[in-house]
């Protein structure tokens, strides 16, 4: 009884954990190679329309994927054409991408909301009761590490973000690699969204993703631009919000809207508790040749 | 962000002097801040439109039936002039912070909170109007600057950034309003989440009296000329500035950088509390479920597009223009009323890029 409880705890915290990973990867990777993607809920909630939009207009959750990951890309390369190529303040960007992002996906939710207000096909879980989400989610964090830490362009890619002026002089195209990463890190956030809709949720919303991009950003401060330890940390605000849902199902005489906070106070704990977390340095700093 | 740069790109007089006048327009536009500004408003409108034409309708007819919305009545005239006010105040909350380095995005959580504070203090205050108004309105302020307290000391004592922090309190704050009117202070005959309205003798009077826009409005406008004064003539307008630019050389010239980036965040999210005290007590008496538009949001454009306390003015009538304007809009043309917020991240975007262009022409151009 009990341990059948936290089966489905844990299977509810993976689920609820599998879009912020994807997230955080992306996060993570950017600001590794030296970009600040705060625009990253923005690119999120792009990916989780598209994904919708892919289902339901393709009638076929292949599709979905496809379409997420053209989001993503046409996501980055804007993000990629402001951030990277025009020295900006990437917080500044980041921001407005997702008032933008915002705008635009209630506007074409809105333009199509006859086809897309239903809910599609639950994906059925492919291991262990793990959606191919969640399976896919862990294999690209242990791929991530890998690449990163132990390959020779991961080491580029990280020089990149720690000394921007040091890594061009040893040769790298700082500019050609960050717009390269920019890229795959927002497919990565366009498929976080897609692991929410498609793996979760079922249905687009306006602003479903309700801060899920900002709580991967606490995820990876928290988790010191580690991979691994960056999936830790989002399966400590899974969990949390598995046990809000899970407090709101049973009530327990509190009104459902305490539970929802939940998330969102630990995110600022965790904030508090990662403090003065030293990221790469050169993390946000526009790149201009000298 | 960036300074204005008056003075240091030299004019290249000779030059000037013998190109027609088109030409000197468009340096002007390019070169100057207020240019940029405008650049980007009218680059945006443009987009606008023709994302107008996706849905099937006529760009012309949206701007039309945009404006028939904002102006046509004195009803609709009112209700523009009064939204104007708010999305400024929203505007200040981000501008007064950001001058000092932190940029407060928090603004919703803090309209919201400022707007049930109000509503609590003058629905149960007992007392002559003019004493529960002020009282009021305060406590909104004091709601507000309470929202940003936990954003503020983790910045200043554990380095975390406001950009996570502040978005974090702005969803908490709106699920506490929301735990609050569908539970401890819903009206109990009402079937959906709200307050109890307002007693008629504590709502915000109206200023001209026959003209229908109250107190807050004029208010707003007070605000916004003491934030320019201050900013503009005084030591403390001074300290923000150097805050805001130079972090080291604050500090070395002997600034508490501390006080001064804690008085101004203070001020803008008390400034944001206001804003939604002043629409709670003057418009809507109440707080209810989807009582508020994103306005914490809009505050974002404005302040950029702005860039001073007075520049916000303007800038928040478009945008308030566009937000009256579009239910009628969604009316008369079709077009789904979610357009005119594409407008809150697009002038945004393109002011940034604008001004980052012109700093790698000036660059290159060898200035």
């Amino acid at each position: 009884m009990m341990e059948s409880w936290l089966i489905d705890l844990l299977l509810a915290a993976l689920r609820a954990a599998t879009p912020l990973i994807f997230c955080a990867l992306g996060i993570l990777m950017a600001e590794r190679a030296g970009v600040l993607h705060i625009g990253v809920e923005g690119v999120m909630l792009a990916g989780a329309l598209a994904a919708i939009m892919g289902t339901v207009l393709g009638a076929n959750p292949w599709a979905g994927i496809l379409s997420t990951m053209a989001a993503g890309i046409i996501a980055g390369i804007i993000l990629a054409f402001i951030s990277v190529l025009l020295p900006t303040d990437q917080v500044v960007i980041g921001i407005a991408f997702n008032l933008f992002s915002l705008g635009v996906t209630s506007f074409i939710f809105r333009i199509l909301a006859k086809q897309l207000q239903v809910l599609i096909p639950a994906i059925p879980p492919l291991l262990f009761g793990l959606s191919p989400f969640a399976l896919v989610a862990i294999v690209i964090t242990l791929a991530m590490w890998w690449f990163l830490f132990r390959t020779g362009p991961g080491l580029k890619l990280r020089s990149v973000g720690e000394n921007t002026h040091a890594a061009h002089a040893s040769g790298i195209n700082v500019v050609y690699l960050r717009f390269a990463v920019l890229i795959i890190a927002s497919v990565l956030a366009a498929m976080g969204g897609a692991a929410l809709t498609m793996g979760w949720v079922r249905n687009f919303a306006d602003n479903v993703t309700l801060g899920r991009g900002f709580i991967a950003l606490a995820a990876v401060y928290f988790g010191r631009w580690n991979p691994l330890l960056a999936m830790g940390a989002c399966f400590i605000f899974g969990v949390g919000e598995a046990l809000a849902f899970r407090g709101q199902a049973t009530g327990a005489g509190l009104n459902p809207h305490y539970f929802l906070m939940v998330p969102y106070i630990l995110t600022l704990l965790v904030v508090g508790i990662a403090g003065q977390a030293r990221g790469p340095r050169d993390a946000g700093k526009p790149y201009l040749r000298r | 962000m960036e300074g204005s740069n008056k003075g240091v790109v030299p004019l290249q007089n000779g030059l000037e002097i013998t190109k027609s006048q088109k030409y000197y327009s468009i340096q002007w536009l390019w070169q100057s801040q207020v240019g940029i500004s405008i650049l980007s408003l009218i680059l945006s409108l443009i987009l606008l439109l023709s994302m107008s034409l996706i849905s099937g309708a006529q760009p012309f007819a949206v701007l039309a039936s945009l404006f028939e919305g904002a102006f046509k009545g004195k009803h609709s005239i009112v209700s523009t002039i009064k939204e104007t006010a708010i999305i400024s105040l929203a505007g200040l909350a981000v501008l007064i912070p950001i001058r000092a380095g932190f940029f407060n995005i928090g603004g919703q959580g803090q309209i919201e909170i400022g707007a049930l504070t109000a509503v609590i203090v003058a629905s149960n205050l007992q007392g002559s109007p003019a004493v529960v108004i002020t009282a009021a309105l305060i406590a909104a302020m004091a709601g507000g600057a309470l929202t940003v307290v936990v954003p503020l000391f983790l910045k200043i004592k554990r380095g975390a950034s406001e950009v996570t922090t502040t978005i974090m309190m702005n969803l908490a704050c709106i699920e506490l309003v929301s735990a609050m009117i569908t539970g401890v202070l819903k009206d109990p005959s009402a079937f959906y989440g709200t307050t109890r309205v307002i007693p008629e003798a504590n709502r915000l009077p109206f200023f001209p009296q026959d003209l229908g826009v109250h107190i807050g409005v004029w208010i707003t406008l007070i605000i916004a000329l003491i934030a320019y004064w201050v900013m503009k003539r005084t030591v403390f307008g001074i300290y923000l500035k150097a805050v805001g630019s130079n972090r080291e050389a604050a500090k070395a010239s002997g600034i508490f950088m501390n006080q001064v980036l804690g008085v101004a965040v203070l001020a803008g999210a008390a400034l944001a509390g206001l804003a939604g005290g002043i629409q709670a007590m003057g418009v809507t008496y109440k707080v209810a479920e989807g009582w508020s538009k994103t306005w914490g949001f809009t505050g974002i454009p404005v302040a950029f597009l702005g860039g001073n306390s007075l520049g916000v003015i303007p800038v928040a009538f478009l945008l308030a223009i566009l937000e009256t304007g579009a239910r009628h809009m969604q009316a008369m043309t079709g077009v789904p009323s979610a357009l005119v917020y594409v407008f809150q991240g697009i002038p945004v975007l393109l002011f940034v890029c604008l001004s980052a262009m012109r700093l790698l022409h000036k660059k290159t151009s060898g200035a």
